[in-house]
């Protein structure tokens, strides 16, 4: 069955948003991520403009990540204080991120940085994942015990200069203290990334909580919903409010998939372990990172493009 | 207005005494046109339509049907090569005087039975849109042609421009000549104002044009949520918003209700 969508001015089968919906609804779920890299491209090959892909799509993660985040909360993944604490970085990061767009405009070749941002934090956290995820396992495999947790860390010259940081805090459910500047600072960092690339950045927070902040995976998939259902908010109200290009009906069609693929996620994610949720992240992200670096080398069907997008 | 519609039809008069004067003693049948569906409403189950446009031409001329918006201003992303080896973006390129959608059918080959100034004077064909269209920025005749033919595969991919030969079944009858041709309406066809132009060809001129529109409306749901987030951002944010927290909230009481908290 086919539905017209106002917004996109497009007509599009049912079948394809709700399908992709509950695909990358069961990655965010699972991982904790957005999957914005997954579905605005996806959105784009089935007919929908740019700019209205990446709009609709901001929308229909608050269903998602609203969903994922209860599954997650009823089984206490949730760790409240440090998502407020990434938010606070994270909001701030996204205003310095618009200005340095901004600043790459005037000086021309933006797109050019934007790309290579893009396909270089992608591959680094990738690779970084895989190959430390893969060590993990082996590791509690000789060990022969199940762990969730990180294996224990060295005290290095960095982590004294961290715990030696005022404001200092215990983040309870996560079983971790750090200062507070810790985690607004990265998710800063994460934030400006993200409004550079013009996405979400759940693949950098979940990376950054594993391994700077050292929180448990199931703990980390909870918390990076949480701050995306924030950020996500902002982002949809933007978009609907300056380029009017939020897509209602389509969001609706991706979210009725989006939102069971989400909780079918957390339930499974929950069978997994932790080394087996990040090494399936890290595969995900260097699948997209190749095909990405495939698109940017292969000469493309058109070369003229809707205008738009960031 | 009115001035103007009675120059045109002076205008349009003396063409056709000139007409006359030059074709006496020939059979002569005055050209129409008529468009099936004059009124194309996108409703919620819109896929696209069918049209079908008809009408009475002279027996012995060739036709050149046109389905095609005003002409608009467009902007579009540029792809080119970076450091020799990767693509991307490099900047945009404006389009002026290009109609957003043009559908163009003959009997024969548009170049084959008209002059090419006759095909630029109507805008007929794509080499006489080539003349038509301006774009910037482009530094050369030989980039401007590239960058035509992107236009067109462009406009082409997202089946807002086509063009086709010999589709239009010529009938006669009392020494008159029906036409038909079926066309597809593409869904892609945003809504506006549409204009149908048959064009009656003889001796590599244009002798008689005739002229209907179509118009295509959103209608119902698809027309209030469209108006809706152009002219009331704020409202239609906040209800996309909420129904999306709902949507999550729901699912998930229904997930907990299921007996798969553990």
């Amino acid at each position: 069955m086919y539905l017209y969508l106002p917004v996109a001015l497009t007509s599009i089968n049912i079948l394809i948003p709700v399908g992709l919906g509950l695909v990358v609804g069961l990655l965010s779920g699972l991982f904790g991520v957005g999957g914005g890299f997954l579905m605005t491209p996806l959105l784009i090959m089935f007919g929908i403009p740019s700019t209205v892909a990446a709009a609709t799509d901001s929308n229909q993660i608050v269903a998602a990540s609203t969903s994922g985040t209860y599954a997650h909360w009823k089984v206490g993944n949730v760790d409240f204080k440090m998502g407020f604490h990434l938010l606070i970085g994270g909001f701030i990061g996204g205003l310095v991120g618009v200005q340095a767009i901004k600043i790459l405009r005037a000086m021309g070749n933006a797109d050019f940085v934007i790309k290579m941002t893009y396909v270089l934090m992608l591959g680094i956290v990738g690779i970084y994942m895989f190959i430390e995820s893969l060590q993990s396992m082996k590791k509690s495999r000789k060990k022969n015990e199940v762990s969730l947790t990180e294996s224990p860390v060295k005290e290095s010259a960095v982590s004294r200069f961290l715990k030696s940081l005022p404001l200092q805090t215990h983040y309870e459910k996560s079983g971790v203290t750090h200062s507070a500047i810790i985690p607004i600072v990265f998710g800063g960092f994460v934030g400006i990334l993200a409004a550079i690339m013009g996405v979400g950045g759940g693949f950098l927070m979940v990376p950054v909580m594993v391994y700077i902040l050292r929180m448990p995976m199931h703990v980390v998939v909870g918390t990076s919903l949480f701050q995306i259902l924030f950020n996500c908010i902002e982002v949809t109200f933007l978009q609907a409010y300056t380029n009017h290009n939020v897509d209602f009906i389509l969001a609706v069609l991706l979210l009725l998939g989006s939102t069971i693929g989400a909780q079918v996620g957390a339930v499974f994610g929950r069978k997994l372990k932790g080394e087996q949720l990040k090494i399936i992240l890290a595969v995900i992200v260097l699948v997209v990172t190749v095909k990405i670096i495939f698109e940017l080398t292969l000469t493309p069907s058109l070369l003229l493009g809707q205008a738009g997008g960031h | 207005m009115n001035l103007k519609f009675q120059i045109s039809n002076f205008k349009f008069f003396t063409y056709l005494f000139l007409f006359l004067l030059i074709f006496t003693g020939q059979a002569f049948a005055e050209l129409t046109v008529d468009a099936n569906h004059s009124h194309v409403k996108i409703d919620f189950f819109y896929h696209g339509s069918t049209m079908s446009v008809r009408g009475v031409s002279d027996p012995g001329v060739d036709l050149i049907i046109k389905l095609a918006s005003p002409d608009g201003h467009e902007v579009l992303k540029q792809k080119g090569k970076v450091a020799g080896v990767l693509w991307m973006n490099v900047g945009t390129l404006k389009f002026e005087n290009a109609p957003g959608v043009y559908f163009l059918h003959s009997t024969k080959k548009v170049e084959d039975i008209l002059s090419s100034e006759e095909m630029e004077r109507h805008s007929i064909g794509y080499p006489a849109l080539a003349k038509h269209i301006q774009m910037s920025p482009v530094s050369n005749e030989e980039e401007k042609t590239k960058w035509f033919n992107e236009f067109v595969r462009f406009k082409e991919n997202s089946r807002l421009y086509s063009t086709s030969t010999g589709k239009i079944s010529l009938t006669e009858k009392d020494g008159k000549g029906n036409y038909y041709i079926l066309t597809e309406w593409p869904y892609q066809v945003p809504p506006g104002t549409y204009t149908v132009t048959a064009y009656a060809v003889k001796d590599r001129k244009v002798v008689e044009t005739a002229q209907t529109n179509i118009t295509v409306e959103q209608v119902g749901v698809v027309k209030t949520l469209a108006n809706m987030a152009k002219n009331n951002g704020v409202l239609y944010g906040i209800i996309s918003i909420v129904a999306a927290l709902g949507a999550g909230f729901g699912v998930g009481l229904i997930f907990r209700k299921g007996g798969g908290a553990h």
